[in-house]
């Protein structure tokens, strides 16, 4: 019998910090057992995101050309690199309760499993690599990164990004997830037609819904709005 | 195999037939290793042979009687007085591609080559990749009446050195096969031969020139469910002999023989505390870091769900072997101490 | 006094760094205020206190790399115990269980919990406790030694109950062995002792699921656990058999004709198609008709209303190495026998490679099962919930059978069905079935097959 979740698609580009803060006080709230566990769909304005092993030196263009280009640069307290995220690109924030026993590396294979599953809907074949790069790749280009972080050791934060007609030139800005020789790429360039973030989003909703074994329901309005009121800072 | 118990005199220099076996067939330990030598020498023109008085002489012990005639003295090689010189020509002549044989007259004198043989012929390998098929052999132990300066039991040294294979056979057959083995193996090897076995032990030895012991394995001379001897060279027979005494009043005793002590055949050893659950770790090389410290550490970290008593050692202590006979009997363990170790253990 | 632990965050994740502190030796805590930042291969987190209390010790840097299970700081509880109650001192799994209250369920990670912590390599000689306790019969009778527990622990023996014939009343090897020998058991039941760690590994060992009840074991016998599919398997099996109101209706089909094409035509088809032609693809046509002719049995029951699914998505059981697996060929309604068939090869090549996807192994309205090739004649299969049937065809064996009032030989084959006497009834499901088997006995197939 599937549980109950909440589907939050705020209408977007969202801006990060709102998005970032309203993430971690639903964690909270997760974690207190206030709500059930969460997903949120939605994309973003050009920002790169450092994780806590991000070197300065991966980031290729200086701040002052990356606001020039209408991006910004945010420090966040997830692991890993690098990473960008901006329009045309589909960014999940699963809200999920691991329990007081958490198989993280459990966790990242079944969100692994469900944008190939996803993928594989539109007829697109793309496959995780070796254990130790979380993602998903088509050959040697990443076609979706992740990478979470912990609250409390339990509750999940930060998700996954899925390049559907994202603007790639926007990863010449930086070393992508530390890894300086591989590939970005994106389910548009993969398939040489237009796919937007609209058409990728419900089979998404499907394979998440089917490998973590949730029913969705939508969440109520007021937690969506909180993500597109102008943020405390994250 | 049936084995007889040969008097000889008193410190059996050179005062017996050699050369041949008995009517019936039957080889001595010094025979054996003789007919080793021989038939490796006949085998392997490479092979060869230095040390003190081999030659002419035909040897402290006549071990090698009759070789210099059959082989001349290029490879029946005499030597000064001189251990460095003797190991230093075998690791010279080694590295050139011969296979040296360096007997030393006694053990003990083997450590006025210490170095030579500890710092250069054991760590050549490592150093340079270049093998050094030298093998030292000597006789060694007690029990002869031989006095501090000629019973030593030197294996430990030399097995600390760690890049030389160390055997001492208790039995004949062993005796040519592991000689054998250790002339054709391309490792520096240490072939320490019991003087008081040389004629005091003989049995029926194979005669194949092939016929070939596997360094590193042990043997069970006797088996027995109730407890495990775990020992080596002379001492082997004195547990056999303690074995059947206590068979006589109902206790079981099994007597593991190493063979080889370095490496030595963790293996068998392990199955036989499998089966026994008490071990007996017997030992002619002093009490403090001998062979027998290292197996019983072993056992005891292994085979630690397996015993239903702690490890026992019997060795002598760490004394100049004595010169008067009744305080150098006191000093090596008996097979009255042997039985009543046993009895103690199964006790426990 | 609770030691924490660098938490286990995943069955792969076997180390972490303690990235910083955020509370220092003397600092006053609450019960889940995060203590330190770590971080992971995998994921980073805050580690929060299990108890409130103050922290007495730090005993790692920050910056280092410390194995699962390494206590890394102290911290004084204050007031009454902690729920937790387990033992300072890390102890293997199954004492824990002996000595200590069972650990609430909602435990944070990184108190010393039996279940869930790794025991690391500890001396095995616990005190006396840990073991049944022996009679005072002498200070020797005390002396256990490790053979003795081995074997008592491997026998599940009361030592308690054994008599010591050894020196001062000692129970020795030979006492444990006949008392083994007679039998095999004592009178109370054994208490679990602890497990001996192997000093020789590297590695924690993994502590076993439950602890609390000891497996009694033969001499010989082998205790294997299941693995997470067989588990997985004997749930949803149990589930089922629970669930429903199975009843079984047999068929007999004649299949002289079909087992004549393929012969004929079986080597054409792999020329041309590339997969063999078996006769499940044929089967699966059949019986998909039948559902489209009797709706009702493909579907499911969804509380009180009896749900008719539009699509037919047909389950196929493949056994492999692991055990079963059901992978589902989605929209078989919608395809021809070459469609089947090699849907059909690739979902069990690819099952029996561990290649499927979730969404291939879910989602079944009516499942067919194959034991013909092992050779039954005729089984009763468990339903695949939570469908309303299961198929099964087994193998096609020549018989005598009667064929206008005179013997003939003919390849027969027996079709059945479990199904779920909640939703159908045996009209319904006999009518299927008699369907299923007039589409094979009157069909021709050869249009179908493409050459």
């Amino acid at each position: 019998m599937p549980r109950a979740a909440w589907l939050l698609r705020p209408p977007g580009p969202v801006p990060y910090d709102a998005a970032n803060a309203a993430m971690h006080r639903l964690a909270e709230r997760r974690l207190a057992g206030e709500i059930p566990d969460t997903l949120i769909l939605l994309e973003h304005p050009p920002v790169f995101t450092a994780g806590r092993r991000a070197k300065d030196d991966e980031l290729l263009w200086d701040p002052a050309s990356v606001q020039a280009r209408g991006g910004i640069v945010r420090k966040i307290d997830r692991g890993g690199s690098f990473t960008f995220h901006g329009p045309g690109q589909l960014v999940g924030y699963p809200i999920i309760d691991l329990g007081t026993t958490p198989d993280a590396g459990g966790y990242l294979r079944r969100l692994e499993d469900v944008v190939i599953g996803a993928c594989a809907e539109l007829g697109v074949s793309v496959d995780r690599r070796a254990e130790v790069q979380t993602g998903v790749w088509h050959g040697d280009d990443k076609v979706c990164a992740i990478g979470v972080r912990l609250l409390r050791a339990r509750v999940t934060l930060h998700g996954f990004a899925l390049n559907c007609d994202t603007d790639l030139s926007w990863f010449a800005g930086i070393v992508a997830c530390g890894l300086p020789d591989r590939g970005v790429t994106s389910l548009s360039e993969l398939t040489g037609r237009a796919i937007r973030v609209e058409a990728v989003r419900p089979s998404v909703e499907r394979a998440f819904a089917s490998r973590f074994d949730v029913a969705f329901e939508d969440a109520p309005d007021e937690i969506v709005e909180a993500f597109t009121v102008a943020a405390d800072v994250a | 195999m049936s084995t007889q118990t040969v008097e000889s005199g008193a410190a059996g220099h050179g005062a017996e037939p050699r050369g041949k076996r008995d009517d019936d067939g039957q080889a001595t330990y010094l025979i054996a290793i003789a007919e080793a030598l021989w038939e490796e020498m006949e085998r392997d023109e490479r092979v060869y042979m230095l040390g003190e008085d081999i030659g002419v002489y035909g040897g402290a012990f006549k071990v090698t009687e009759g070789f210099i005639d059959r082989f001349g003295p290029d490879r029946v090689m005499d030597t000064p007085i001189a251990e460095e010189t003797i190991v230093g020509m075998a690791v010279g002549s080694a590295m050139e591609g011969l296979r040296p044989v360096a007997e030393f007259q006694y053990a003990d004198f083997m450590s006025s080559g210490f170095d030579e043989i500890t710092t250069v012929l054991s760590r050549y390998h490592y150093r340079a990749g270049v093998p050094l098929p030298v093998v030292l052999r000597a006789p060694s132990g007690g029990g002869v009446r031989a006095s501090s300066f000629h019973s030593i039991n030197p294996e430990p040294w030399y097995a600390y050195a760690g890049g030389i294979k160390i055997m001492c056979p208790a039995f004949p057959s062993d005796a040519k096969g592991l000689l054998k083995s250790a002339v054709r193996d391309d490792n520096p090897s240490m072939f320490l031969e019991h003087k008081w076995i040389y004629r005091r032990i003989k049995e029926q030895v194979p005669t194949e020139p092939d016929f070939l012991v596997p360094i590193s394995s042990a043997a069970v001379k006797r088996e027995g469910t109730d407890v495990s001897v775990i020992t080596y060279g002379a001492m082997v027979h004195k547990a056999l002999e303690a074995a059947e005494s206590l068979a006589q009043r109902g206790v079981s005793a099994e007597v593991v023989d190493l063979r080889t002590v370095y490496p030595y055949d963790e293996e068998t050893v392990l199955r036989s505390i499998e089966k026994t659950a008490h071990a007996l770790v017997l030992y002619e090389s002093y009490r403090f870091l001998g062979i027998g410290s290292e197996v019983a550490a072993m056992i005891a970290e292994k085979a630690f769900e397996h015993l239903d008593a702690p490890v026992v050692r019997l060795a002598p202590p760490n004394v100049p072997v004595p010169f008067s006979p009744p305080l150098e009997d006191a000093f090596l363990p008996q097979v009255a101490d042997i039985e009543a170790a046993v009895d103690r253990l199964a006790a426990w | 006094m609770t030691s924490i632990q660098m938490p286990q965050l995943g069955e792969t994740i076997v180390e972490g760094t303690i990235l910083k502190w955020l509370k220092h030796e003397g600092d006053a805590v609450v019960r889940d205020e995060a203590l330190f930042e770590i971080s992971t291969d995998k994921v980073d987190t805050e580690v929060p206190s299990p108890v409130a209390g103050t922290v007495t010790k730090i005993l790692v840097d920050e910056g280092a790399t410390v194995p699962v299970g390494t206590i890394v700081m102290e911290v004084a509880e204050e007031g009454a115990p902690a729920v937790a109650a387990a033992p300072v001192a890390p102890a293997p799994a199954g004492a824990a269980a002996a000595d200590a209250p069972p650990a609430p369920a909602a435990e944070p990670v990184g108190v010393v919990v039996a279940s869930s912590i790794p025991a690391p390599a500890a001396p095995v000689s616990q005190p006396a406790h840990v073991a049944a306790s022996v009679p005072d019969r002498g200070p020797r009778s005390q002396i256990l030694s490790p053979l003795v527990r081995r074997l008592a622990r491997e026998h599940s023996l009361d030592l308690g109950q054994i008599a010591g014939t050894g020196t001062g009343g000692r129970i020795t090897k030979n006492d444990v062995l006949a008392v083994i020998a007679s039998g095999g058991t004592t009178a109370a039941p054994a208490v679990v002792t602890a497990t001996a760690p192997d000093l020789g590994t590297a590695e924690p060992a993994a502590p076993p699921a439950a602890a609390a009840q000891p497996i009694q074991l033969g001499v010989g016998d082998e205790a294997v656990p299941m693995t997470h599919i067989r588990r997985a398997i004997a749930e949803h099996m149990l589930a089922s058999t629970q669930a429903t109101a199975r009843a079984w209706t047999l068929v007999e089909v004649n299949v002289d004709h079909l087992v004549r094409l393929r012969e004929r035509v079986k080597d054409d088809f792999e020329r041309k198609h590339g997969v063999k032609l078996t006769y499940l693809p044929m089967v699966v046509r059949a019986t998909v008709d039948a559902l489209q002719a009797f709706p009702d049995v493909n579907a499911r029951l969804d509380g009180e209303n009896i749900v008719r699914h539009r699509l037919v998505n047909m389950g196929i059981a493949v056994s492999y190495d692991a055990g079963l697996i059901v992978p589902v060929i989605k929209g078989v309604d919608g395809m021809n026998t070459v469609g089947v068939a090699r849907a059909i090869a690739d979902l069990a090549a690819r099952a029996r490679a561990h290649q499927l996807t979730p969404d291939e192994v879910q989602g079944a309205t009516f499942t067919i099962t194959n034991p013909g090739p092992y050779g039954s004649v005729a089984s009763v299969p468990i339903i695949n919930q939570p469908n309303v049937g299961i198929l099964s065809f087994d193998a096609i064996v020549k018989r005598a059978v009667v064929v206008d009032d005179a013997i003939a030989i003919r390849s027969m084959v027996n079709i059945s069905m479990s199904w779920d006497h909640r939703v159908i009834d045996g009209e319904l499901a006999t009518r299927f079935l008699a369907r299923v088997r007039q589409n094979l006995e009157t069909w021709d197939f050869a249009e179908d097959l493409g050459l």
